[in-house]
């Protein structure tokens, strides 16, 4: 990638953590998303899986349930996704449906990841429209934020789970991220 | 014959797992007789060392030896229905014709005869050694290079990479028939280690009774909303069936064509809302659900692309149903009946809300998630478009973190009758 290039994508990708950031602070699991046309951000999103109760309800959907409500499906073709954590599979699968134009990402998910870290939704055989995946941009923030949540969920947790916190220290890939917590 | 050495990617054929029926225990009812449930076939690509002993090494002891040092803790058990050491005739014809393609390490004529090639087969043991993930390659090379033969020859043991069946099969004609396609199989009656089979036929007879039932309801849910040009017509229902007698906790059908503001949306060659899948929507009914269980006001975070609320007073009916406990989580526990095959995001879906079994009625070819092969039962690695997608995203538990059982319910009585009224695309996103 080319300086200009990068510059440009971690403009947006620096939009992405602020999202996830956020969502850590709303103890919500850190995975912040924004969606770009032609170099606007037209919606942003975190993970809500916490306080809906809803297993589904990743920074992706939250996004584009707003992004829809206002514009036709067919900008999506022109858009872009940047998102703290590669999109599960769940959401790889959606935004193939929709047509999404590129996704650039953090950190890989190797728990259920959909673009390259468990499967390859993105470009794997479909009734519709592959698209390019970008992965390793602001790759160590968006791992450091997934390992604060858990550290701040250990803290919470009335009994400290020493086996919990010792994975944390030597293990930098993403965890369980996405899923709500019991 | 030429000699060369194979790399591991080379013979890495990944076959990937048969498929697997599961014969349903004859009932007294005609009606019960022709309705099949199907249980998908697993995608579980586990894969196996193969490692060839053409000289003196064929003490079975020594092997076991080296393998147990090398690997402290294998669990045979896993591979239990696996045969350990094979002669090369009753290898299946595949590996036949690969393992002989591959003479590297053995030190051959330069230009075998018939006769000289058929001996050396007949000599040559193939021990199985480890689930590949078990242990890297060059650690097992090592392993056998301090032992003899190896240790005193310039030869390498040749180490192969086989894709066998992960689990024991259910009967002794699937043995056979996996025998000729996989690796020698034995299969036991009375085996201890296929977990699988068992829990699957268990699990059908907890369901065999009503699934018709409530695939009829998912249709006609989806019907309801489909005559309103709201969606396609896929509908789905989900079910509490561990109390003791089943309970619907919540209907929802396929609302791709409603506009943000509630009117139908004219159908174009575009995909629709996708959020309002019948599974997205079902899904969320039941988050809100719980939400109010905990006395939560579950329209706080409502956003209508999400279309989660009832849309008909069917859907409204068991939405409004208090009938799910407050310290439960997510799905667990419950099962989800869908008219068609989910998508590959439906199917995940269901697997993020950790559901326990899914029925499906219409298999999805070109666009179902959880199938894992295709029409004519084979898994290839990768799949023709309209063969079946094989992501078996029901059952990975080795790459996803939750699974669940599958199957594809069809009413053979139906069909003959022709009754099948679907006309929905093929490449429909269920
Ligand atoms: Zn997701
Ligand atoms: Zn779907």
């Amino acid at each position: 990638m080319n300086p200009d290039k990068k510059a440009y994508h971690e403009r947006f990708m620096r939009e992405a953590i602020a999202m996830a950031e956020l969502a850590l602070r709303s103890d919500e699991t850190p995975v912040g998303c924004v969606f770009v046309k032609d170099d606007e951000i037209i919606g942003r999103g975190m993970n809500e899986t916490n306080r809906t109760l809803n297993g589904t309800r990743h920074a992706e959907f939250v996004a584009l349930a707003g992004i829809l409500s206002k514009l036709p499906i067919s900008i999506l073709k022109e858009t872009d996704l940047y998102v703290t954590v590669e999109p599960c599979v769940m959401c790889a699968s959606m935004l193939r449906q929709y047509g999404i134009r590129a996704v650039y990402f953090g950190c890989w998910n190797e728990r259920f990841g959909g673009t390259g870290g468990v499967l390859n939704i993105h470009s794997d055989i479909s009734v519709d429209k592959p698209y390019p995946v970008h992965g390793g941009i602001f790759r160590e923030e968006a791992i450091m934020l997934l390992r604060k949540f858990y550290v701040q969920e250990n803290e919470k947790a009335p009994e400290p789970k020493q086996k919990r916190t010792r994975e944390l220290k030597t293990e930098i890939s993403p965890m369980d991220i996405h899923a709500p917590k019991k | 014959m030429s000699t060369l050495t194979l790399s591991p990617a080379s013979v890495d054929s990944r076959l990937s797992e048969p498929k697997t029926r599961f014969a349903l225990p004859s009932r007294p009812s005609r009606h019960m007789l022709s309705n099949c449930l199907r249980a998908m076939p697993l995608p579980s690509r586990s894969e196996h060392l193969i490692v060839d002993q053409p000289f003196l090494f064929r003490c079975a002891k020594l092997f076991n030896s080296v393998i147990s040092k090398a690997i402290p803790d294998l669990k045979t058990n896993d591979f239990q229905h696996l045969r350990r050491v094979v002669q090369f005739k009753f290898l299946p014809p595949h590996l036949q014709k690969t393992f002989r393609s591959s003479k590297g390490g053995v030190v051959l004529t330069e230009d075998p005869s018939e006769e000289d090639v058929a001996e050396q087969d007949d000599t040559v043991r193939y021990f199985l050694v480890s689930p590949s993930k078990a242990i890297q390659h060059a650690a097992l090379v090592d392993a056998f290079r301090q032992n003899p033969p190896w240790c005193e020859s310039k030869a390498s043991p040749r180490i192969f990479y086989v894709t066998v069946p992960t689990f024991s099969p259910t009967s002794s004609e699937q043995a056979a028939q996996w025998s000729v396609e996989y690796w020698p199989i034995t299969y036991k009656n009375t085996n201890p280690y296929g977990p699988h089979p068992s829990l699957v036929a268990r699990n059908v007879a907890e369901i065999e009774k009503d699934a018709g039932k409530w695939l009829a309801l998912a249709e006609k849910a989806a019907e309801q909303v489909y005559s309103q040009n709201l969606g396609e017509r896929v509908g789905c229902v989900i079910v509490d069936n561990s109390k003791g007698r089943p309970e619907i906790v919540a209907v929802a059908a396929d609302s791709r064509w409603r506009n943000p503001t509630g009117e139908p949306e004219t159908k174009n060659d575009g995909p629709g809302n996708v959020m309002a899948h019948a599974v997205e929507r079902a899904i969320a009914m039941v988050g809100k659900k719980r939400l109010r269980a905990v006395g939560k006001d579950p329209d706080t975070l409502d956003r209508k692309l999400f279309c989660d609320s009832p849309l008909t007073d069917m859907e409204r009916r068991y939405y409004e149903l208090d009938n799910l406990p407050s310290n439960g989580y997510l799905c667990v526990e419950l099962d989800i009946y869908v008219t068609h095959e989910p998508c590959v995001m439906c199917s995940m879906a269901i697997l993020h809300s950790r559901f326990k079994r899914c029925i499906f009625g219409r298999r999805m070819p070109y666009t179902g998630g959880l199938t894992a092969d295709n029409a004519e039962g084979k898994m290839e690695e990768k799949p023709k478009l309209g063969d079946g997608l094989g992501h078996g995203i029901f059952w990975r538990p080795s790459e996803l973190n939750w699974k669940l059982l599958a199957w594809e319910f069809t009413n053979e009585e139906d069909k003959e009758n022709g009754k099948i009224s679907d006309h929905t695309p093929n490449t429909l996103q269920a």
